[in-house]
């Protein structure tokens, strides 16, 4: 952030556009020189390096841009007094001993005066002049310079301008691709109000308790320390009303993660750290199973009402999403306001409850449809959620069951997918899956993923025969690739259907063999 | 039952009612009201009996009061006035005129939690040493590193503004010190966002050049008491003099001087712009930012400014009055930060800028108090209600021009004592546009010479 006086932004239209520090060869020379400047003056004032700014400005260049580039960059230095001794102590000296000589009008009165402080603080006169005011800003001496590269000094100069806009900001909004956690959190620490819509994504707009009753910039600051939060996303959109301080009138500001991404200095993401125990072993246990469900920690935020809710996962298969929320941790006030906003949610949610939590102000809960509640001791089991999840699903795939069969299906083509089919119709494989195996189409067969029709089955059937021919022995892998062939993957099954026996030879594919089934010798 | 709260520096109602104060807040599905409303809604909620669940104030403890303070005439009346105002309002008297001790009688008599808010972190420390001594209670402040919470406690403004959200339901009692502050836009917030339902505005000058302090009285109360310099002038404060001290710049001055202000000039007769008023003035500064050529006049004004300000001619004047008011207390004022510490090191005498160090500060200002340093020169930190007592000569090295600036500094010098004349000396610049600011300065006072 930068003072306002280094404000750098022009207006156009009723809209405000900072005047960004793109990486053009004049802003990398001035950042450059800078930079440079401070690495080679180290043990230099202060106001040395404010003259080498002034020399900048001489050249032509803005005077605000460079101004703050040096302001940046005195953040990152450490300035300290050099003097042998504590100025405070030696004006105190000095005036003592004006007091007690008089206030010296002539210039042999004033020498004689630092003479008697000189000697008696064992300093040359020299020193003295030199240490009078050594711990005036402009005269402390730059001792460690952390210097950072040209484009990082750019890319935090346009965000601390944007960030300095926003200090005139009465309000915010803003989507964005995560980090949601971070960004409530921080709504509330900053003493900010936030409303959620829906418009293309989910949308955040943030003002302050006092924005009912006026416009006001009070709550800018707060708004300015969110930005780099959200631009710390890979995509965000933020869009802003600022009042212009020239004329009062309201402006409006757009910052778009496509256009001006790159510009921006940007924090690194942190890493997502489980808020419990149970959470991180109830993620370890569940992503070790194949359940086909996707989990996913602090997904997008769920509108409950006024309110937002960021569960603890997200499940999703089949285009089913299901919400899980871990409660285990409570107070009082707490729970109370977690029973209001998940009464709102409209979402499917799985409660997990800590069994210590089983009161009765839960269990008011348990008559909403969307939501459902499951108790836990100490770590969360899976086995009932998994029923839960499987219960979820069936009830989709019984439905989209009864839709296929509400369908006339007919197929031209020898081999069927059911994944294919399942995506071409728009609902689940498994439902797919039960409804050709159940009852195939004429003319057709269901293996293990296809449906492969009978035609080809003997097509394939008479190239095996063929092959087999008199030895009445052929290789695995020969006969997968003759079926490969034939446009069919499931080589197994299709040998399989066709009568034939698989014998292993040890556990190596390539040694398999196909063999007549003695069963069916007869044929 | 309705029940009413404080959140962030506003109140929320929940219930099946409403006030005329407040506003549907379709955010949070409450009722939201401005906290300055707090006394109006309770009573209006008692007068429409309805019973309401009140959580508003988190106040600190009460502490025991012994008190010493006695009150002049002007002052009861003064405090009286107040009190007859329902507990606020403004009062307006001359700096000098003991308006600490009207508002410490005030703490005394209530018998409340009170924030006492003041435009610098020197004036928190000497509120503190007057409730101290005063009082005898340890008064509490927030800002300038401290943050303790006690009955009666000091912060500044900036504080004030930034704490709002969980201070402002702390207190019964707010005292605005220099209360004309609280009309710009951000610090008028304190006044709506904290709960105190009484309230006190001090100040020695109330108007405002932007009229702004009209904006004030709904929400601390109307002036009820007002009294001008002229009328305590020898009977509580000391009477002084006003003199002007021209001086010629040096021939090299004057010459930068012309040259400056001519590139000055040719701009604004180039663009046709004139310069009538500060409102003429702000604006041409906003055109600085985004025109080079402005940017150049506005620089070139500003040395030719300096020059005059910081003329050497002046500084062969200063010494001779620093010569001969030998024996007298003197403050030193100056426009720049390079001048004061010019004459700091030319003379080798204290002095006091913003970036002198709060204990060095506090060191300085007790010294000069105690006599032990006869003058001190500053820039403009002590312009406002920093108690600097019994100087008697003030000497004026380039100013702003402001009305009110003009009234504190002087009212710094008025300070009782047995027949003492303070003098005021200027020493400006002739032929130089700073005669005109001094003029306009000095318009407003002449009276009381």
């Amino acid at each position: 952030m930068l003072p306002n006086t280094l404000l750098s932004v022009s207006k156009r239209k009723g809209e405000i556009f900072p005047r960004y520090a793109k990486p053009s060869s004049e802003n990398i020379e001035a950042a450059n020189f800078l930079i440079e400047a401070y690495k080679s003056h180290i043990g230099e004032k202060k106001k040395v390096l404010k003259s080498l700014v002034t020399e900048l400005e001489d050249k032509g260049y803005e005077y605000r841009f460079v101004r703050a580039l040096s302001l940046l960059l005195d953040r990152k230095s450490t300035f300290v007094s050099k003097c042998k001794i504590n100025p405070v102590d030696l004006r105190r000296k000095i005036f003592e001993a004006t007091q007690q000589c008089g206030l010296p009008t002539t210039s042999e009165n004033r020498r004689k005066i630092l003479e008697t402080v000189a000697s008696e603080m064992d300093l040359s006169v020299e020193d003295v002049e030199e240490d009078f005011y050594s711990d005036l800003d402009r005269e402390l001496v730059l001792e460690n310079f952390a210097a950072p590269s040209v484009s990082e000094l750019l890319g935090e100069y346009n965000l601390g301008l944007t960030q300095t806009l926003l200090f005139d900001a009465t309000e915010l909004s803003f989507t964005a691709s995560g980090n949601w956690q971070d960004l409530f959190h921080a709504i509330k620490k900053f003493g900010l109000i936030y409303e959620v819509y829906k418009d293309n994504g989910l949308w955040v707009k943030i003002d302050g308790p006092g924005s009912l009753f006026k416009l006001t910039r009070r709550y800018g600051v707060g708004i300015a320390k969110l930005l780099p939060i959200i631009v710390a996303n890979s995509e965000w959109t933020v869009k802003a009303k600022i009042i212009w301080r020239f004329t009062n009138e309201i402006c409006d500001f757009k910052l778009e993660s496509q256009k001006h991404s790159s510009l921006l200095k940007k924090q690194r993401l942190p890493t997502l750290t489980y808020d419990s125990a149970i959470e991180e072993d109830f993620a370890s246990k569940f992503q070790a199973l194949t359940t086909g469900w996707t989990l996913k920690r602090e997904p997008e935020p769920v509108i409950a009402d006024k309110h937002v809710i960021i569960p603890d996962f997200s499940l999703e298969k089949a285009g089913i999403k299901i919400y899980l929320e871990i409660v285990g941790f409570w107070t009082e006030d707490y729970l109370r306001r977690k029973i209001e906003k998940l009464k709102q949610v409209e979402v499917k949610m799985l409660l997990l409850v800590n069994e210590a939590l089983a009161c009765e102000k839960l269990s008011a809960l348990d008559k909403r449809p969307q939501l459902d509640l499951n108790y836990y001791r100490n770590k969360i089991s899976l086995a009932p959620i998994l029923r839960y999840l499987q219960t979820q699903f069936e009830d989709v795939k019984s439905k989209e069951i009864k839709l296929l069969e509400a369908l006339s299906i007919k197929f031209t083509e020898p081999v069927v997918d059911f994944r294919e089919f399942a995506a071409r119709i728009g609902v689940s494989a498994e439902a797919a899956r039960a409804f050709l195996a159940a009852s195939p189409p004429s003319g057709y067969v269901a293996l293990a993923d296809i449906l492969v029709s009978k035609e080809k089955l003997l097509q394939i059937g008479d190239k095996i025969k063929v092959a087999i021919g008199q030895s009445g022995k052929l290789l695995l892998k020969e006969a997968a690739r003759i079926i490969e062939k034939q446009g069919v993957d499931d080589s197994a099954n299709v040998l399989t259907m066709l009568g034939y026996r698989i014998i292993w030879r040890g556990i190596d594919s390539q040694q398999a063999e196909v063999s007549k089934n003695p069963t069916n010798s007869s044929e | 039952m309705l029940r009413l709260w404080f959140d962030k520096g506003t109140l929320l109602l929940k219930g099946e009612a409403g006030t005329p104060y407040g506003k549907w807040d379709p955010r949070v599905g409450c009722y939201r009201i401005k906290a300055h409303h707090y006394r109006d809604v309770l009573e209006y909620l008692a007068e429409s009996k309805l019973q309401v669940e009140d959580s508003v104030t988190i106040l600190p403890p009460l502490e025991q009061i012994k008190s010493n303070v006695a009150l002049r005439d002007y002052q009861n009346e003064a405090l009286n006035n107040w009190c007859k105002a329902r507990n606020r309002g403004v009062l307006v008297l001359p700096t000098a005129a003991g308006k600490t001790f009207i508002a410490l009688k005030a703490i005394q008599q209530l018998k409340v939690q009170t924030l006492i808010v003041v435009p610098t972190l020197d004036l928190i420390d000497q509120w503190k040493k007057r409730v101290k001594e005063c009082l005898n209670l340890e008064a509490g402040a927030v800002g300038g590193g401290e943050n303790t919470l006690r009955m009666v406690t000091v912060t500044t403004y900036d504080s004030a503004y930034i704490h709002a959200e969980h201070l402002g339901n702390k207190f019964m009692l707010i005292v605005l010190d220099e209360v004309h502050h609280l009309a710009s836009t951000g610090y008028i917030q304190i006044a709506e966002m904290y709960t105190a339902p009484y309230r006190m505005g001090l100040t020695a000058t109330y108007e405002r050049s932007d009229q702004r302090h009209f904006l004030l009285s709904q929400l601390i109360g109307d002036t009820v008491y007002s009294i001008a310099i002229e009328e305590l002038t020898g009977e509580h404060l000391s009477p002084y003099t006003y003199e002007k001290i021209s001086v010629e710049l040096t021939a090299q001055e004057q010459q930068t001087y012309e040259s400056q202000m001519n590139i000055f000039r040719s701009f604004l007769q180039q663009r046709k712009i004139t310069l009538r008023s500060a409102a003429d003035f702000q604006k041409f500064i906003m055109t600085t930012g985004r025109d080079p050529k402005a940017r150049e006049a506005l620089l070139a004004r500003n040395r030719a400014v300096k020059v005059a300000v910081n003329s050497e001619a002046k500084l062969t004047v200063l010494a001779q009055q620093l010569e001969a008011y030998r024996k007298e207390k003197i403050l030193i004022f100056t426009l720049h930060n390079d001048l004061v510490y010019r004459i700091s090191q030319r003379f080798l005498i204290p002095a006091i800028t913003h970036q002198t160090p709060r204990e060095e500060r506090r060191e300085i200002l007790s010294n000069f108090e105690n006599g032990k340093y006869p003058v001190v020169v500053t820039s403009q930190v002590l312009d406002e209600g920093v108690d600097v007592p019994d100087a008697s000569v003030g000497l004026i090295l380039g100013g702003t021009g402001s009305n009110r600036e003009y009234i504190q500094r002087l009212g710094r010098l008025l300070r009782k004592k047995e027949d003492k004349l303070a003098r005021l000396i200027e020493i400006i610049s002739k032929e130089t546009m700073e005669v005109g600011t001094s003029h306009r300065r000095h318009q407003k006072i002449r009276g009381a010479t």
